[in-house]
């Protein structure tokens, strides 16, 4: 799971209100190569829950220098981008879980996918 | 005689009369550049994407055949290896010749006797050549094929020349049934001799003839035509007919008065060029590229398969519209398993080739009628639905469409989002869609042709609307209906 699909991820437990951002607790995380592209990343970057992001960031260690609000004239500094870049799209939880930060209820990640299903009573 | 179509392919047969033949040879003006006319099949429907494919990759202008399916363009040798980048075809071909309004003969005998005649007279040189040419192009770059059945060749990573060694294909044994259940990747023992040896005039070049014919008022059948046509063509140029491990396939297209003779550029189809692990119901990439096309991701764009079954669609986007994201999810555990391992096989192919191997695209498993996924958070839902006829049922298609959409819409952001999705439950989307005029406009419909089943792709629109604050996006509790009666 990479962290811009976590960006995107909620908790759809029956009755919970609050349930994004998802907690990560990774207990194995990988970090690949990706094609840096500057336009995609500086028109993804309004589409995010920035403060989500820093924060997943944290969570697995991989914060680095990333600031918790965002710069002014993103979209020309490179080196931003392409830490933005990197947090994005080469950090990757292989296994761990997500846990919903209302209810408590943990959902696995295995090989990289999360597994969002409910069970009936929760849905 | 009714309206039929079908296909054969022919080896030869007992030549009626010697005839002189000519030089073995094939081609001896490799240097020159030459223009030809290829021919592509395309999945039915989308030759229009087809079309703007070549006009963008290779810069001409593709005419389409009144044959659906197929496109032709022309091209000049020096950017044959461009055919070869094509994501939209299925096949290609070069064409030896073309008759719009061929006139056939009254009587079967004369009409095949005319057809024998036919192959010492045709233009085969320049086709030859570009076989030729191709076969070298092949051998250099290695490049992707798809599944293999009969024939196994050896996949040429290795710089040209003639291979000898045995290698272990990657991809699996495809079914010659269509969408059959493949299961997983096979290891496949291929035969020791590549068999494409070009130019040598003391080699003894192979082939067969593969005929499709369709239309009313033919007296004679693609067997028919195959068989004679083919005996001919052994008779000119002294080649030895076979069935499975030919060199050159030779193609007799015989749609109503449109004849087109081709030599094949394409061994296999392409059209599972990504897919290494199978699913029951895997889309072809050809197809998939497709429906991709119709919503012209743009950089940035989020896009998610909520029912991707093996990945087909957002694998196929990763790789070639890759300036967007997507987002593969699907309640079913051998789904996501093999997603992840189809997308692993191909960053492995990527890393193996020098490249960065990351792909933009990421696997969950959901309920796509409860996305774990923020409001409006998504730019274009893409997906291939079920069809009720080899996975799901058509009753089950009634409840799951309407929620399908109601939460794509959700997801969907709206004024700018779109949906693509493919589906052969025509009935049942339509009405679907028909409650949902606040949430989602039809904007254009594709009709294709999937594994024999006629189904739509259709392209739409999210609306402006907010989510939930639509009258029809309200449940309907009362169901009442209204009985209009003339007194």
């Amino acid at each position: 799971m990479k962290l811009l699909t976590h960006n995107m991820l909620t908790s759809h437990v029956k009755g919970v209100t609050k349930g994004y951002p998802l907690l990560i607790k990774a207990t194995e995380v990988k970090v690949n190569e990706v094609e840096f592209n500057p336009q995609f990343v500086s028109r993804m970057i309004p589409k995010l829950e920035w403060s989500a992001l820093v924060q997943a960031a944290e969570e697995l260690g991989h914060r680095q220098d990333l600031p918790g609000e965002l710069v002014a004239d993103y979209e020309t500094n490179e080196e931003f981008l392409k830490k933005v870049h990197r947090i994005l799209l080469e950090v990757e939880v292989l296994e761990g879980c997500l846990q919903c930060p209302e209810s408590g209820r943990e959902f696995p990640i295995s090989r990289g996918i999360p597994n969002m299903l409910l069970n009936e009573d929760e849905a | 005689m009714s309206s039929q179509e079908d296909e054969s392919a022919g080896g030869g047969s007992e030549p009626a009369e010697p005839s002189s033949s000519p030089s073995t040879e094939i081609g001896t003006t490799s240097g020159d550049i030459i223009t030809v006319t290829i021919g592509a099949t395309v999945p039915t429907g989308f030759e229009h994407t087809a079309a703007e494919e070549i006009k963008e990759k290779i810069g001409v202008d593709a005419r389409i055949s009144k044959d659906r399916g197929r496109v032709f363009f022309p091209i000049t040798t020096d950017k044959l290896f461009q055919v070869h980048l094509l994501r939209s075809v299925d096949n290609l071909f070069v064409v030896v010749e073309e008759y719009h309004h061929y006139q056939f003969k009254e009587s079967k005998e004369e009409t095949l006797m005319e057809l024998q005649q036919l192959a010492s007279t045709l233009p085969w040189t320049n086709a030859l050549e570009v076989w030729k040419q191709n076969g070298t192009l092949k051998k250099k770059k290695g490049h992707r094929r798809g599944g293999n059945t009969a024939k196994s060749k050896p996949n040429c990573e290795g710089v040209g020349g003639s291979m000898a060694s045995t290698e272990q294909q990657e991809l699996p044994q495809e079914n010659s049934a269509p969408e059959g259940w493949a299961g997983d990747t096979q290891a496949m023992e291929t035969s020791t001799q590549d068999s494409d040896e070009t130019g040598h005039g003391s080699k003894l070049i192979k082939f067969r003839v593969t005929c499709n014919r369709a239309g009313d008022k033919h007296s004679f059948s693609s067997n028919e035509a195959a068989r004679d046509f083919g005996g001919a063509v052994q008779e000119f140029f002294q080649w030895k007919a076979d069935m499975t491990k030919f060199d050159i396939e030779v193609l007799l297209n015989i749609h109503n008065e449109e004849v087109v003779i081709g030599i094949a550029l394409t061994e296999e189809s392409l059209h599972r060029r990504n897919i290494s692990h199978f699913g029951p119901t895997t889309l072809r990439s050809t197809l998939c590229y497709g429906m991709l096309r119709l919503c012209k991701p743009q950089a940035s764009d989020i896009i998610l398969d909520p029912m991707c079954g093996t990945g087909a669609i957002p694998l196929e986007g990763a790789i070639e519209f890759n300036h967007s994201f997507y987002v593969a999810g699907d309640n079913n555990d051998m789904a996501v398993n093999r997603t992840v391992n189809n997308i692993c096989h191909i960053q492995k192919r990527r890393a193996d080739k020098g490249s960065m191997s990351g792909l933009p695209i990421d696997t969950v498993q959901w309920d796509l009628c409860s996305l774990p996924i923020r409001t409006s958070s998504v730019d274009i839902i893409i997906t291939d639905m079920p069809f009720g006829k080899r996975m799901g049922s058509r009753k089950k298609n009634w409840d799951l469409y309407p929620s399908c959409l109601r939460e794509m819409a959700r997801v969907c952001r709206p004024g700018s989002g779109k949906a693509v999705l493919l589906t052969q439950d025509k009935k049942c989307f339509s009405k679907a869609i028909s409650r949902m005029g606040g949430l989602w406009r039809k904007q254009h419909t594709v009709w294709v042709n999937v594994g024999g089943l006629h189904a739509g792709v259709y392209l739409l629109k999210r609306t402006g609307a907010v989510f939930g604050q639509t009258p029809e996006d309200v449940y309907e509790s009362r169901g009442l209906t209204l009985v209009f009666s003339l007194v």
